[in-house]
């Protein structure tokens, strides 16, 4: 049975409504893509290659453009160009079993494609951390070496389960020495010095560009589900590479209106009375078929509530101290939800489920991410038996279109509907 | 002796501690010959199959040892830690957080993770583990060292099998000190009265992921193909440098790991290929051999940068990436063949 509505007929298609203001996104892509320009074009602005979990608040302080390769990649993703720029770098040799982000900016980086397409520019700097996985530290210094362009890593401890505060402390004063390594190697190369009176007020608008995503997500808690991951995937952009400039918090503004909006007219993303089913979506999407999102919709699913964009907004502290602000910024580096450790994990998913009303969870155990894909059948086995709720592992990948198969996908999705269906009655 | 296992993806555990609080290391490194089923309950078929390998040698005899420390080593098995935390039976298990850099701060933070570990171990066992006993532990494993240096180097004069150098490091990294040195010994005199180097054999370098099961080393010598030098952890890695002698012996245990040739999974790509550069001025091969276990994303990463960088000095190169299996893989053998046979032909460096 096909359990989708008129899911082979475009015309009786459930849509998912977008927020008013949801174009408004073109504004920070615009400012952001121009930024790069103008950052290129003058000789004293200088440019970097940045990663997630890099705190990119240290570059805008430095006033040093953050180019971001996963970022790009996701471009060429949409643009559905990440096949042939990933076959490209497995033609040099790159494995297939390897990040295909990394494979994506390799190949985009060799051919040159065009920026739009998720090309990218070499850059006066390459700076990363291992806080997420050793892809990043290992790609970017593959490519630093290749462009030949000075390269510096974070070492980011990790926070395994069952580690205790004294450790956790420990683990702090190593990336807060690593701070002033950073200071010295972007002065080093770039001529640039910190300036304290710029920390604090980057910081400042990094932390309410942050307060205004988390708000965002308190009204996600409504039913009907106000906004789901369909949008945020692409929403949450400013996180990615605009903390600590105001042309995000702008935006986030628009968004929080709209949805306060929604949320007192007890509206939602869905049209009215459509929703049935709220999942969580654990994992980075597959950037090549944002659609999937949409066609949930058709079986009234609705992503209520995403871990992989909250993971960019943590609470942020306001500091009077350089040092308290280092300490502050080492420890959401090591704090970030995509790499909660597997106790942290299932006790914040756990709480995320009972705070969404989630229905059931689906886990992308994503083949090019192998660290957040470790422990996932752990967590699944606690969700269902301490939530009672379905929970399906989906092995895929988030830029490689090659692993995605329409119809085991679909059978897989219709069974885990069948059981959250079946869970409700 | 009791044994305390360790959980290591190179050769990252300061076994000199485990030695002092009066244990024998035990180095982690599962049953190529048993099915990986009991892991796989917890972990994709998409990861290092040598770390679910380990994993089912934990969940089959953690009771065996007194307990487990996990060294930081690759990103895709650190978080492993959780997962052995839940599932493995142990009365001790502690995360060693080695850091991956070599820099003045992470010398520090070395220094407080060393005492941690000894704090932890102190504890957990009530014993003392001073100055002199950590001194007195770095004395035997630079004897071990020595005596591996000695061994290793009889490879390219003598005709040692693969699976011998193999084994001795096996052993070296498993069994009781005091065994395994008055074992090196004997095997020593052995080694040393055995023919020379065999006319037909070709002398190769083998870098790459850590291989350790003797299958592999018999299916390179069926190719033709003697391993007289290596960077592996299991192999020259592991004694390829001496602990230094000082006053305070955390401080040479610092020195000695954060200056250890480096693996796939420590910066910088250019400290790994000076050892190799290093390793063939010293000993003259004939080729080198690259090759990564299936799903070992550092050294699939390396690979292409590092075999790059060693055909452009000259070099003849060979990349494959195995399975963690025993049984006999035709087509890499063919490959493996193919290019010994294509080597009589050209120059080499």
């Amino acid at each position: 049975m096909d359990k989708a509505n008129n899911s082979n007929n475009n015309s009786g298609r459930v849509k998912l409504k977008t927020l008013p203001h949801s174009q408004d996104l073109k504004w920070p892509m615009l400012w952001w893509i121009a930024m790069e320009k103008l950052y290129r074009t003058l000789p004293w602005k200088k440019t970097a290659w940045t990663c997630a979990a890099f705190p990119i608040e240290m570059m805008w302080i430095y006033d040093i453009f953050p180019d971001h390769p996963e970022n790009m990649a996701t471009v060429a993703a949409a643009r559905k160009q990440s096949q042939r720029l990933i076959e490209h770098a497995e033609g040099m040799g790159f494995s297939r079993d390897l990040c295909s982000y990394c494979k994506t900016n390799i190949g985009a980086y060799d051919t040159k494609i065009k920026k739009t397409l998720g090309g990218i520019s070499k850059p006066d700097i390459v700076v990363c951390t291992n806080a997420i996985c050793d892809t990043h530290w290992k790609w970017f210094q593959i490519m630093a070496d290749k462009m030949n362009v000075p390269f510096f890593m974070f070492d980011i401890p990790k926070w395994v389960s069952g580690t205790d505060e004294k450790t956790l402390e420990g683990n702090i004063d190593y990336v807060v020495n690593q701070f002033y390594d950073l200071m010295v190697f972007i002065e080093k190369h770039t001529g640039k010095k910190m300036s304290e009176k710029r920390l604090y007020k980057v910081l400042g608008k990094s932390m309410e560009l942050s307060d205004l995503w988390r708000e965002i997500f308190e009204h996600r808690k409504s039913v009907p589900s106000p906004y789901s991951g369909a949008e945020t995937s692409a929403a949450f952009f400013p996180l990615v590479v605009l903390p600590g400039v105001q042309v995000g918090i702008d935006f986030f503004r628009k968004v929080l209106a709209d949805i306060k909006n929604l949320t007192a007219k007890g509206e939602g993303t869905m049209p009215k009375g459509m929703e049935k089913f709220r999942v969580m979506w654990e994992g980075i999407p597959f950037w090549y078929r944002m659609r999937f999102m949409y066609d949930l919709a058709q079986y009234g699913a609705v992503i209520a509530f995403e871990p992989y964009t909250y993971s960019f907004a943590p609470p942020k502290k306001k500091c009077s101290t350089m040092e308290e602000t280092l300490r502050d910024v080492a420890k959401l580096i090591m704090d970030t939800p995509y790499a909660y450790n597997l106790e942290r994990r299932i006790e914040n998913f756990e709480k995320w489920v009972d705070e969404y009303k989630i229905d059931g969870v689906i886990l992308h155990e994503n083949m090019s991410c192998r660290p957040s894909s470790a422990g996932m059948v752990d967590l699944a086995e606690a969700i269902r038996k301490d939530k009672g709720i379905p929970v399906l592992i989906l092995q895929c990948d988030m830029n490689d279109p090659r692993a995605y198969s329409e119809g085991q996908i679909k059978t897989r999705i219709e069974g885990f509907i069948e059981l959250m269906e079946a869970n409700k009655k | 002796m009791k044994k305390i296992a360790y959980f290591d993806t190179s050769h990252e555990m300061p076994l000199e501690i485990i030695m002092a609080a009066g244990f024998t290391p035990y180095k982690i490194m599962g049953d190529v010959h048993k099915s990986n089923d009991p892991a796989d309950k917890y972990l994709s078929s998409f990861f290092c199959p040598a770390a679910r390998s380990w994993l089912t040698e934990a969940l089959a005899h953690s009771k065996e040892w007194e307990g487990i420390v996990f060294a930081q080593g690759c990103n895709n098995t650190n978080r492993h830690y959780d997962i052995w935390k839940v599932h493995v039976e142990t009365p001790f298990l502690h995360w060693f957080s080695c850091p991956i850099l070599d820099s003045d701060a992470a010398k520090k933070y070395y220094k407080v993770e060393l005492q941690r570990l000894i704090s932890s171990l102190e504890k957990k066992f009530d014993v003392k583990i001073t100055p002199e006993k950590i001194r007195e532990a770095i004395g035997k494993s630079n004897e071990i060292k020595k005596k591996l240096q000695q061994l290793s180097a009889l490879r390219s004069q003598k005709d040692i099998p693969n699976r011998d150098y193999l084994a001795a490091i096996i052993k070296s990294l498993t069994a009781p000190v005091h065994e395994i040195l008055s074992w090196l010994d004997s095997e020593i005199k052995a080694w040393n009265a055995r023919p020379a180097f065999p006319s037909g054999k070709k002398r190769f370098l083998l870098t790459g992921s850590d291989i350790t099961y003797i299958e592999w080393m018999d299916t390179l010598e069926d190719c033709g193909i003697r391993i007289v030098r290596d960077d592996l952890a299991v192999g020259e890695r592991f004694f390829a440098t001496w602990i230094p002698d000082g006053n305070d012996p955390l401080d040479s245990l610092i020195e000695y790991y954060t200056n250890i040739p480096k693996p796939a999974t420590r910066p910088t790509i250019q400290k790994r290929l000076d050892f190799l550069y290093k390793a063939i001025g010293e000993t003259k091969v004939d080729g080198i051999l690259s090759q990564n276990i299936k799903f070992c994303e550092p050294y699939a990463y390396d690979s292409v940068p590092v075999n790059n960088a060693l055909k452009a000095r000259g070099y003849k190169v060979i990349h494959l990436e195995r399975d963690f299996s025993p049984a006999d893989d035709q087509q890499l053998t063919n490959r493996l063949m193919a290019f010994v046979e294509m080597m009589d032909g050209g120059n080499n460096g």
